[in-house]
């Protein structure tokens, strides 16, 4: 099977000779948005049936297994930390000073009504490690010329098994992407925009999430601060910490 | 002369005492019945209106559109007002606002951390309020198998069978994880006063009842409530009161452009129970004529009975002198001495039977599953207003009319013939 | 004993009104009692009828993890089937399905769903799945009249239906709204859509798996499986037998008023009876009849009220109640809204033991009340009663 999809993938990408690779355009935006571990500010705004509301937090994630979240804003979220080991999540509430643990298939809702689910929002795959990529073209998005890059998971377990990038060809970060169901239906698309170069890497400090099967405007994502391969102590991502 | 009768009537029990009985008899049984088959009608219809649907329940319009979704986003951000607005409005109501949510409860080790969880649907009522209604209206007082009610804020009722699921006792504290109205997650501790049992596994699969303060605390929703259940004040549904309340409500402020402005909706257009109430009623008519008609020929046969056996009587009165007209007359009088007081007494020890029956119901078990219905298994009776003097129909009327048709007898015989059947 | 009963028979008939309006009574107090539990019952099988044949089949096996009532066990309850099961799905015996989550997007709004995978070609359930067995390359998908309902789905309408494989991979399809069947059953309606098995199982990334087998005959033994659960009818209807046992509870206590009325029209009677025909009592006992005799013919008598009952309500209660067997009642409400099976024409069942019964019933309980004022006979003095004095 694999040899299949190999021969395939060489197959096709001999047919768009005039098209960079698809992995090594996968491994210069790993290089740009992935890191061994990381530390960011976020606001995330949602914009519900009723009203809007925002989102303030601090996250801290190390590989893509590890990550922790501290939710600075709004107050009554205030102090409210989040820590994900593999596929456990356990939330704790300073308000009643308890440390919850949440079934894997919470991990699967919306956080907070957003168009995000909690593992959307708390895993960071490297691209290269779960997805053969092919480069299908090129357009202009927001002005820029992108390459337009088809991604297959070859690994069976990652909630979108196709995507669509479109990928700045200068700075190797895409500005579009779609997520795509096993069977070709468009799911979800997401807009990257403000893009920033931050330690020499270039990186999107806003993106708009959209769920295109449903009706709504979205929820927008915008990174404040953020710092790659910092030195993390290995307690941030430890029980003990929520309590902290 | 009703004097003279009366008299007459206390002295010689043979001829008051045993029809007495039998109308009293009679019309105790068609009021027990009368109310009886009402309680036991409109009870599925009651129970729902006191759980979920009021008589007429105020909601947002989109909360009404995803009603089963409990959605909380959708709630009426100043329903503290409103009701203020419709206690004024319309005092034959009483207004209550009640938070109706989903989510999980959530049960800590010696730690803190997570022991034992399960799904929940939980009701936040009015438990604290002097004067509240809520407790007996949802008979939560009967219905506490361990434990207490709750006492102050912070405390809350399960039910058992999740209480016994994740081996919660009183006095433990649980954890509530669900969302606030503005979609956020809402964590907030709760202590068990007491558990449960509703006999309704609807609500015996995972309820929890709060009071509403602490709820909107725990969601976010100061000011707000999901739902205003109206009640009225009769104690039963009265289709015409709830339309009209509706109608007047929504005229002002129902906007159908807004999906947030207010709606009423009556009891008949929620959960589909309109056509139960019809249906109900149709019902009811039909089984009460029936049974009117029963009793009217069983107290029209008493009332010839009781004519029928003092032909010698009437013999020996015509004999010195009095007239049959005279005869007739008083005895007629007699029947209505009779079947009134006899109605009354039937209607005051009918009253007594119905009234337990309405307050302390029978318990006639059978629990039902998988109901989207809430279904009751205590059955009750109720009494209105018709109770009260449908019994005095057959009492009195088909007393008379026994009567009247036994005293025929008078002008067919001689009187000497009534006078034999007095040496009989 | 013959005697008294012809001489209670010529006795009861030569009073006249008196006695018939108490047989009139009587018969309606019969004829109601065996209507309602004759409704009841009608109910009951009817429900079962449709239970069994829409979603129950003769029992069940459920895959040991699987909790209806718990949506949180569904992604991790199912199994393939294999030996002695798969043999008896070989043999038409068994039927699988596969329950699974999704979401459907009918214009735009989200609609959580239980997804169901049956056979096709399965004829163990009513379940019309045969409309699912299409040529045509879409995925055809079949709904109840409550689904469709709320979905605002039609038949012919195609809606995206979203699910995550057993690998947790998003995935999603349009599928083709192929028929809406109507159905009592609102546990196979409300939320939820069935798609062919096979394809099911194709989309689940789960072939030859299922949650629940469906068992074709009411069996005595269910062969054990390892891993699933057997689930009797029993177990499976007892929510329907609760609910019929309530009702008839609750109509119990309608029968007792109704027995007390006519009962009470017999008492009355048979204590004027006694009271006027002291003489006639005196003369049986002075032409050589034992007290007891008396009391016997007394309260024959009465009892030859239910007798009579009996007979007139056949006259008038056969016809009315053969003609609702026949035609149904119409019932305006429908069952599904309430969860429960109802059907919407309801046939009252009159079993020939419900019958026997309440005539039996009736008998004894008009006997008792007759006897009750005739033992006073058996106190009077033969030559009071002959006299008249005593009263």
């Amino acid at each position: 099977m694999k040899l299949l999809l190999a021969i395939l993938c060489l197959s096709i990408s001999s047919a768009y000779a005039q098209y960079p690779d698809g992995k090594e355009i996968l491994k210069k935006i790993d290089q740009n948005l992935s890191s061994d571990n990381r530390i960011f500010t976020s606001k995330m705004i949602i914009h519900g049936r009723r009203t809007s509301r925002t989102i303030e937090s601090k996250t801290w994630t190390a590989g893509e297994k590890k990550s922790f979240t501290e939710y600075l804003f709004p107050a009554r979220e205030q102090g409210t930390k989040m820590l994900k080991l593999d596929d456990q999540l356990w939330i704790y509430s300073p308000s009643t000073d308890r440390t919850i643990q949440i079934a894997g298939h919470m991990l699967r809702q919306s956080v907070m009504g957003s168009d995000l689910s909690y593992e959307d929002l708390m895993e960071d795959n490297r691209l290269l490690n779960h997805y053969n990529a092919v480069v299908t073209g090129a357009e202009n998005v927001a002005g820029r010329p992108c390459w337009v890059v088809k991604l297959t998971a070859f690994d069976p377990n990652m909630a979108y098994q196709g995507l669509k990038l479109w990928v700045d060809k200068e700075r190797n970060i895409p500005l579009k992407e779609e997520m795509y169901a096993k069977s070709g239906t468009l799911l979800k698309r997401s807009e990257l925009s403000n893009v920033e170069n931050i330690n020499g890497r270039w990186y999107p400090k806003k993106i708009v999430f959209k769920d295109m099967l449903k009706d709504g405007e979205g929820t927008e994502f915008i990174i404040g601060n953020i710092q790659f391969n910092a030195a993390i102590p290995e307690y941030v991502f430890s029980k003990a910490n929520l309590k902290k | 002369m009703i004097r003279f009768l009366f008299k007459g009537l206390i002295r010689d029990k043979h001829r008051s005492l045993l029809p007495l009985i039998v109308v009293a008899l009679g019309v105790m049984l068609t009021v027990v019945f009368h109310s009886w088959l009402t309680g036991v009608i409109s009870d599925s219809i009651e129970y729902n209106a006191r759980f979920t649907t009021g008589h007429v329940k105020v909601m947002t319009m989109a909360y009404a559109d995803n009603l089963d979704q409990m959605p909380n986003d959708l709630a009426l951000l100043n329903a503290d007002s409103l009701t203020v607005a419709l206690k004024k409005q319309f005092p034959g109501m009483e207004w209550v606002e009640r938070i109706h949510f989903a989510g999980l409860v959530d049960v800590p080790d010696r730690s803190g951390e997570t022991r034992a969880q399960g799904n929940t649907i939980g009701f936040g009522i009015d438990l604290f309020t002097p004067g509240s209604a809520e407790i007996d209206r949802m008979n939560i007082r009967k219905s506490v198998v361990e434990g207490r009610l709750p006492k102050q804020n912070g405390e809350i009722l399960i039910s058992n069978e999740l209480a016994s699921d994740m081996k919660l006792k009183p006095g433990d504290t649980i954890s509530l994880i669900s969302s606030t109205m503005y979609g956020e997650m809402a964590i907030y501790n709760f202590t068990v006063a007491g558990t449960v049992v509703f006999g309704t596994s609807f609500l015996d699969r995972g309820t929890i009842i709060a009071d509403i303060a602490d709820v909107r605390q725990a969601l976010n929703m100061e000011g707000a409530s999901g739902e205003i259940l109206g009640l009225s004040q009769k104690g039963y549904f009265d289709k015409n009161e709830a339309t009209e309340i509706a109608a007047a409500f929504n005229r002002n402020y129902n906007k159908p452009a807004d999906e947030f402005s207010p709606v009423m909706k009556t009891l008949m257009e929620q959960n589909n129970l309109g056509a139960l109430v019809d249906y109900s009623s149709v019902i009811l008519t039909v089984l009460v004529a029936v049974f009117l008609l029963a009793m009217s020929i069983v107290l029209w046969n008493a009332g010839l009975l009781g004519g029928l056996r003092r032909y010698g009587e009437f013999g020996m009165r015509l004999a010195i002198g009095e007239e049959k007209g005279h005869v007739y007359k008083t005895m007629i009088y007699e029947s209505l001495l009779i079947g009134t007081f006899g109605s009354l007494a039937g209607v005051a020890l009918g009253m007594v039977f119905a009234w337990y029956f309405q307050h302390y119901g029978l318990n006639l078990k059978g629990m039902m599953q998988n109901a989207t219905i809430i279904m009751p298994t205590v059955f009750k009776a109720r009494i209105t207003p018709v109770t009260w003097f449908i019994g005095f129909i057959p009492g009195i009327l088909s007393t008379l009319i026994g009567t009247m048709l036994s005293g025929i007898g008078i002008y067919k015989r001689q009187t000497a013939q009534l006078f034999k059947e007095l040496e009989a | 004993m013959l005697m008294a009963f012809k001489l209670a028979l010529r006795n009861l008939i030569g009073a006249g009104l008196r006695t018939w309006l108490n047989v009139i009574v009587l018969s309606f107090a019969f004829v109601v009692i065996i209507w309602h539990k004759g409704i009841l019952d009608g109910w009951d099988r009817q429900a079962r009828t449709d239970m069994i044949s829409w979603e129950a089949g003769g029992g069940q096996y459920w895959q040991q993890n699987y909790d209806p009532y718990d949506p949180f066990t569904i992604s991790d309850s199912h199994a393939p089937v294999t030996g002695t099961l798969q043999n008896m799905v070989g043999h038409g015996t068994l039927t699988p399905i596969l329950i699974t989550q999704g979401t459907i997007y009918p214009s735009g709004r989200m609609l959580s769903v239980l997804i169901k995978g049956i056979d096709p070609a399965q004829k163990i359930l009513a379940i019309p799945s045969a409309m699912l067995d299409t040529a045509s390359g879409d995925i055809p998908a079949i709904i109840g009249t409550s689904m469709a309902a709320s979905s605002k789905l039609k038949t012919g309408d195609h809606v995206t239906l979203r699910w995550r494989d057993r690998n947790g991979a998003f995935d999603a399809t349009e599928i083709r709204i192929a028929g809406i069947f109507k159905t009592n059953v609102p546990t196979v309606d409300g939320s939820q859509i069935w798609l062919p098995l096979s394809k099911l199982q194709q989309m689940m990334l789960m072939p030859g798996e299922a949650t629940i087998l469906v068992c074709k005959q009411r069996n005595e033994s269910f062969p054990a499986a390892a891993g699933w659960k057997v689930k009797d009818l029993d177990f499976l209807l007892a929510d329907m037998n609760n609910i019929i046992k309530s009702k008839t509870a609750g109509g119990m206590v309608l029968w007792g008023i109704l027995m007390m009325l006519a009962l009470l029209a017999i008492f009355d009677t048979q204590v004027l009876a006694i009271f006027r025909r002291q003489k006639e009592i005196g003369m049986y006992v002075a032409m050589g009849m034992t007290r007891r005799q008396v009391v016997a013919l007394f309260t024959t008598e009465g009892a030859m009220h239910a007798v009579l009952a009996t007979l007139l309500g056949a006259v008038y209660g056969i016809p009315l109640l053969a003609l609702q067997a026949i035609r149904g009642i119409s019932f305006p409400v429908s069952g599904s809204d309430y969860g429960i099976s109802m059907a919407e024409r309801l046939y009252p069942h009159y079993g020939i033991r419900l019958i026997i019964m309440t005539i039996l019933i009736v008998m004894i309980a008009t006997t008792i009340v007759s006897y009750w004022p005739a033992r006073k006979i058996a106190r009077m003095k033969p030559t009071d009663a002959l006299r008249g004095k005593i009263q």
